[in-house]
Order: structure tokens, then C-alpha cells, then sequence
């Protein structure tokens, strides 16, 4: 096999499986020679300036004393590290930020399987309901988080329609009450992105072969056990997929709370990053930047374990 | 081997990274001819600027503000001028684009020391040392805000804010009440006497979170006209010392007591409006933009009819200034001299001879003693005016650090938190903000 044949392949399909891991890699070899790496020049430089550039400045304004109120700055050590942890504010947000991403990850999979299994099959109707349920996704979440604040307010049209239903008035304040609010902006969030859930889903659930669902048909598997024991560890995949960018991304979650609550009540559904946007408000730009930090480490530290038991899942395959 | 020649290349790259970091909103040496103690040259108001541009940053309920003023600017001089809206939160989103380099000609500014120091306006703004207008502005607001460190900053176009109570006089009439509170006491036993009547004395926006601050401040207006803030600047005095703790856990006892909505944790500042407007609740304590909100609601004759206006301290009726936002302008340092001397004839022409046509258009109180305010001003407007010769500054106005009081008031009201802990959540962030400041003591 000469790599021309090879990288011909490579343009038509997915690259050789069957192969086996000496041979990829022998051809993995050959295949360096065919591309420059000056190729990769462009890709990297405006990832170096977007991403590495301002996360290394990340980490050096964190350890100075950068403010609104001075012109000069100096270097301050882990002062804003000791001070923060000190004040016990970080990890009040810190607990909010990761309650709030669990929760997220949880109804978002949950939803986005859901409508997966029900709009599995290519009807008229389904393809119809799988893009009225894929809108919000691609909506602006200020916009959601502003809509839903007006549906619920004590006087919004959420009360108005269990008034009804109820034939007496109804003034919960669905977003004020310190400890469920979190709960709610989750659900919120959660119906935002559970389109895009319920899209690799499906794609998911299209990957699974046909001829093992019929040969469990075939052996009397009820549409429960097929799920159980069949389709759900072959979702292995998407699973990985959708949890992980449903947690981490949650982790940086603000637009929909900020339009929905604020923070607030009681700063009850105050994420870090909101925190962290007051902070910057404050003028305390170094205290600020010591936070996202913070929320960068643990991002990270969560990712890595999250990832590799979710990757481990998918050995079965 | 690559491995370590990569390290070796980060290492490096972090390292000249240090030695460039610095404030980007600081121009060059060259730029900065303006320092607070030079001459100021202020150009005739009229004089051309053809081909000059200016910028002004003005915020959602703001931004209107100097359209007409803007436009006879424009055909007086050829200048041209884009009034740009920042979105909501204004002040955060200004600081941020400052912090980056970023920088208007002239934008709308709380022209408080807190505020000013926020914006760091010795580097940052033209001093306005010898602004012509002044000697024309009514003597009491000449000095009273705008100034930091003994400079001219700002410049201060319209009345500024005043805490104190806005009530429903159909509402007072109807309970029997004739004369207007004289003092603290009088005040809550006026709210309790209408209370017991069956009528919900006091409206307060726990939802909306920022009028909190309100009830707290003007019970410290005695301490503030013997000096409480600079006792606060120095260290000297502390929010968790009895003179602040006791005027939240008197705002406390209040809302325990029921003289407050009963949906004070989730009203929001619309619905304080409506609610005096309608008569819901007698009074409530707010500044000059909660009449802003009424007027947006209703007509001035109907105003004049039904809303008045008191100021109140504990021994009297000493208002609380808060000049906001919308009540000045900040002239920056952009580096081009050009354009500086157009931003400070613009500022000539709005407050000299486009003045009158200015409170015309805005239909508001005049600060000059040569411009009469239009006769359809509403009065109590005229009062909030009248109020401000014997008032004392607020925290924002007195205070080197403006913290986020508001926000663990409400927090108290949602009953997460105790007067105490309120009292020490606000010290440590005024604490926080004054060291980074560099403000002695702390």
C-alpha cells in the first residue's frame, strides 16, 4: 500500500480499522512526510493569541495587585490567593457553580435522552418536534433567561396559568426562594441545550446496528430489556460526550442565570462567574482574574477524572 | 530532549510576558501635558471644530439626555459627535473598557470621590480646573460634588439625587395626616398610625435588590453631617460599630415589625412605583430616578396631585445627596489635545449659553441662578431641589470605597443573613476596596 492510496482513502472515508495498531502507526509514520508542518502554523498561531496567550496572562495578572484604582502594578504573590480563600465567599460560589453543573449535566441528558427515544423513528411529525425542539438551542440564553423571568414571576403567566387551572390566584415566586431558585434556573438551563443532548442522541441511537436489535427481538427481549442491556451501553459514546460538555460547560455557566435571577435571592444562585463579574465591577480587576483562575483549575481537575471514567465505559465496546 | 526545549520555551514566554505586564488604559508619558495643578485652556464655545469627532458614553436611561444639546453643538462648531449607549451594568461595563485602553471623549459618570477614584481620574480624566460655568451654578452645588483630591473632575449638569420619601398624599389626606413628618420618630409613628388604619405604610424593592441601601443611609444622615464617612476612611470608625449596625437593625425591626409590603423580598422597582402611584403603600424612601419611573407612568398634573416629597435624617429633615449617573459628565484624557479641547468646549457650550434650551428639552430643575427651570417642572422635583442646600453626601458621596451594602441588605431581608453579619460583609469589602485603593489604614 503506497500512502497515495492511503490518503486517497483518507479523503473518501474513515481511516483503515482494519489494519491493526502496528500498521496505523506505520502508516502514521509515512504520513508525517506528506503534509508540512508549516501547515499547522496558521492553526496554532490564532490559537497561541485567543487562547494560550490570554490563559498565561491569566495566570500572571492573578498574582498581582491590578486595579481600576491604580496605574501602576505590582507583583503581590499569593496575597489574592490567601484573601480569597480567607473570605470564604469562593467557596460558597464554588459549591453554588458545581451544584449547578450537576444538576445541568443531570436534566440535560436526562431530557435530551428522553426525546431522543421518543422522536427516534423518521415520521413527519418527529423530524417537525425535533427541530421546534432544537430552536432554543441556537436561541440567545439572555433572551431565554429574560423570557423565563417574565413566565415566572409571582405575577408572571406561569402563576396566571396554575391560577386557572386551580380556580384560586397563585403567587409562587418561583424565582425567590433561596434554596429550590437553583434548582429551577438548572431546569432552565437544562431546556436550553437539551435539543443539542437529543441530537447526538439520535445519532447515537442511528449508529446501533439493526441486526442486533433484531436478533434481540428475536430472542423475546422486551423494549425495556433491548434499552437496559443493549442500546443504552452501546450509547456509550454519545453519553461521554453530552456529560462532559454539559458539566464542564455548566461549570462556566452565566448568561442564563445572570438574565434569570442575577444571582440572586440571597446571592442563592450567585455561580462564580457572576461573582467574578461583580468582582471586575468593583474595579478589583487582579482579584477577579485570581478567581477565574480558580474556576480554570477546577474545571480542569474535574475534566480529567470525569472524562476517564466515562471513556472507560465506553471499553466495552 | 523536544520536551525540555519546550518547557525552556515557556518559561521564557511567561517570563516576557512579566516584564510587559502593565495598565493599558495608561497612555505615554508624551500624552499626559494636563496635570491637576496646570492652567486649563477652555476655548471660546463656539469656536470651529470642523472636521473634529467626539464620542460620549452614555448609558440606557441616559442616553437621550444631550441630544438636543449634541445637535446645536454640532451646527454652532461643524463638529460631529456619536453618543454611544454602553448596555446595563453601566459603570462595570465602563471600567472594563477603560481597563483595556479603551476610552470615550466624554461620558456620563457618578461624579462621587468613590467613583471618581474608580475611574483612577488623575490618569485617567481631564481635570476641569477653571470650568467658566461655574460661577454661574447656584452657589450651594458649586463645590458639593465632581471633586477629588481637590480637583475639578466632572462636571455636574442636572440636580443631583436625593434619598428621602416619596408619599401619596391622597393616601396621608384620607388617614388624617396634615402635617408632613418633622423628624425620625415622627416619621414611624406616622407609618405605624397607618398601619393600624389598615393601609400598608412603606413599599420597599427587596427584589430589585439597590433601593435597599436608602433606609440605612439617611438614618445615618446626623452622623454623616459630623463627620461619620471620614471616620470610615480612616479606619477609624467600622460598619460593625453601633452608629451603621444600628441603623440596619432598625431597618430590620421595621420589616419584622410589618410596616413593609408584604412581598418585600421579591418587588421590584416597577411595582414600588405602581404601588404608591396607586395608593397600595403610603411612602417610600428613593432618589430623584424612582420619580423618573412615575413620570414615565403618568402626566405632571396628576404627579403634582398625588406625589410629595420629604427629606428625613433622625432629628430633622436634612436630605441625603447621591449625585448619580445621569447628573454628570467626565471629560478623558484620550492623548490628542485636539479632541480634548473639543470635549471641554462641548462641556463650555452645554453648561453656557446651550443651557436653557438644555433643561427646556429635559423639562427639569435648573442648577443656574440666571436660568429660570421651566414652569412645567413638577414640584416635587422643585422640592428634591429645594432639599439639597441643607443636605449631607451619602456613602457614594462621602465615602473612598462604594461596597455592595445594597446587596447584603437584601440578602437580610430574603432572611439569609443577620444585621450583624450584613454590617461585617460590607467592612470587609470596604476594607478590600480602600487597601487596593492604598487608602492609609487599611
Amino acid at each position: 500500500m503506497t500512502t497515495r492510496t492511503h490518503s486517497l482513502r483518507r479523503t473518501v472515508g474513515s481511516p483503515p480499522r482494519t489494519g491493526g495498531a502496528p500498521r496505523a502507526r506505520r502508516l502514521g509514520v509515512r504520513q508525517r512526510g506528506s503534509y508540512p508542518a508549516s501547515f499547522l502554523v496558521p492553526a496554532f498561531a490564532v490559537l497561541g493569541l485567543f487562547f494560550f496567550l490570554p490563559t498565561i496572562y491569566n495566570f500572571v495578572y492573578a498574582l498581582t495587585s491590578w486595579s481600576s484604582f491604580s496605574s501602576s502594578i505590582h507583583f503581590v504573590g499569593l496575597q489574592n490567593f490567601t484573601d480569597l480563600i480567607s473570605s470564604g465567599t469562593l467557596f460558597r460560589s464554588l459549591r453554588i457553580t458545581v451544584t449547578y453543573a450537576v444538576l445541568v449535566a443531570v436534566f440535560q441528558n436526562v431530557f435530551g435522552l428522553l426525546l431522543a427515544l421518543l422522536l427516534e423513528r423518521d415520521t413527519r411529525v418527529n423530524r417537525f418536534a425535533r427541530v421546534m425542539f432544537f430552536i432554543p438551542v441556537i436561541m440567545s440564553a439572555l433572551a431565554v433567561g429574560y423570557v423565563f423571568q417574565a413566565i415566572l414571576k409571582p405575577t408572571g403567566a406561569l402563576n396566571t396559568i396554575l391560577g386557572d387551572m386551580l380556580g384560586h390566584a397563585v403567587t409562587i415566586p418561583w424565582l425567590g426562594n433561596t434554596t429550590w431558585t437553583l434548582v429551577v434556573i438548572t431546569l432552565i438551563h437544562a431546556w436550553k441545550w437539551m435539543g443539542l443532548s437529543m441530537l447526538i442522541y439520535l445519532a447515537g441511537l442511528k449508529t446501533i446496528n439493526d441486526d442486533v436489535l433484531e436478533a434481540a427481538r428475536l430472542d423475546g427481549a422486551s423494549a425495556w430489556t433491548t434499552f437496559r442491556d443493549i442500546r443504552f451501553p452501546l450509547l456509550a459514546p454519545a453519553i461521554t460526550f453530552n456529560v462532559a460538555t454539559a458539566l464542564l460547560g455548566s461549570m462556566n455557566g452565566f448568561d442564563v442565570v445572570q438574565a434569570t435571577t442575577g444571582g440572586g435571592p440571597a446571592r442563592s444562585t450567585e455561580l462564580l462567574n457572576i461573582f467574578i463579574f461583580r468582582t471586575f465591577g468593583q474595579g478589583l480587576f487582579a482579584q477577579a482574574t485570581t478567581m477565574s483562575l480558580v474556576l480554570f483549575l477546577v474545571v480542569a481537575i474535574l475534566a480529567f477524572p470525569v472524562i476517564r471514567v466515562l471513556r472507560k465505559r465506553e471499553e466495552v465496546l | 530532549m523536544k520536551r525540555y526545549l519546550t518547557a525552556a520555551a515557556a518559561i521564557v514566554a511567561v517570563g516576557l510576558l512579566t516584564t510587559a505586564c502593565s495598565d493599558p488604559s495608561i497612555t505615554g508619558p508624551g500624552s499626559s501635558q494636563s496635570s491637576g495643578t496646570a492652567t486649563v485652556q477652555w476655548p471660546d464655545a463656539t469656536a470651529s471644530l470642523s472636521g473634529v469627532t467626539l464620542t460620549i458614553w452614555a448609558a440606557q436611561n441616559s442616553n437621550t439626555t444631550p441630544k438636543a444639546v449634541v445637535a446645536a453643538f454640532e451646527k454652532a462648531t461643524g463638529a460631529k459627535v456619536n453618543i454611544v449607549t454602553i448596555p446595563d451594568p453601566y459603570e462595570q461595563g465602563v471600567q472594563t473598557k477603560v481597563a483595556t485602553g479603551d476610552k470615550p471623549d466624554l461620558a456620563f459618570w457618578q461624579p462621587t470621590g468613590s467613583m471618581l477614584t474608580a475611574l483612577n481620574a488623575p490618569t485617567n480624566l481631564q481635570p476641569l480646573t477653571g470650568a467658566p460655568w461655574i460661577t454661574n451654578l447656584n452657589p450651594a452645588l458649586q463645590d458639593m460634588t465632581g471633586i477629588l483630591k481637590g480637583t475639578r473632575y466632572a462636571a455636574l449638569i442636572t440636580s443631583p439625587a436625593v434619598e428621602g420619601v416619596y408619599y401619596n398624599k391622597d393616601v396621608f389626606a384620607a388617614n388624617g395626616i396634615t402635617t408632613l413628618p418633622k423628624d425620625w420618630n415622627s416619621f414611624i409613628a406616622d407609618a405605624r398610625a397607618l398601619k393600624a388604619a389598615g393601609q400598608t405604610p412603606l413599599f420597599e424593592m427587596g427584589g430589585d435588590r439597590w433601593a435597599t441601601q436608602w433606609w440605612v443611609q439617611v438614618q445615618l444622615a446626623d452622623a454623616a453631617k459630623s463627620g461619620l464617612w471620614d471616620k470610615v476612611n480612616t479606619g477609624k470608625e467600622k460598619f460593625t460599630d453601633p452608629t451603621i449596625l444600628d441603623a440596619i437593625k432598625t431597618y430590620k425591626s421595621l420589616i419584622d415589625e410589618g410596616l413593609f409590603n408584604k412581598d418585600i423580598a421579591t418587588a421590584n422597582f416597577a411595582d414600588q412605583g405602581a404601588a404608591l402611584l396607586s395608593g397600595q403603600a403610603a411612602m417610600v424612601v428613593q432618589v430623584n430616578s424612582f420619580f423618573s419611573e412615575l413620570q414615565a407612568k403618568t402626566d405632571t398634573a396628576t404627579l403634582n396631585k398625588k406625589i410629595g416629597f420629604f427629606p428625613i435624617s433622625p432629628s430633622g429633615n436634612t436630605g441625603t445627596f447621591i449625585p448619580d449617573q445621569s447628573n454628570a459628565l467626565v471629560a478623558f484624557k484620550t492623548g490628542d489635545a485636539k479632541r480634548e479641547a473639543a470635549a471641554r468646549q462641548l462641556l463650555s457650550l452645554w453648561m453656557g449659553k446651550g443651557y436653557p434650551a438644555f433643561i427646556k428639552d429635559l423639562n427639569t430643575v435648573s442648577l443656574e441662578t440666571s436660568v429660570p427651570s421651566p414652569a412645567t417642572v413638577p414640584q416635587a422635583l422643585l422640592d428634591v431641589n429645594a432639599s439639597l442646600a441643607n443636605s449631607v453626601g451619602s456613602m457614594q458621596a462621602l465615602a473612598v470605597a462604594n461596597p455592595d451594602l445594597y446587596i447584603y441588605l437584601a440578602d437580610m431581608i430574603q432572611g439569609t443573613t443577620t444585621p450583624e453579619q450584613v454590617a461585617q460583609q460590607t467592612q470587609d469589602q470596604f476594607a478590600q476596596l480602600a487597601k487596593a485603593q492604598g487608602v492609609a489604614g487599611f
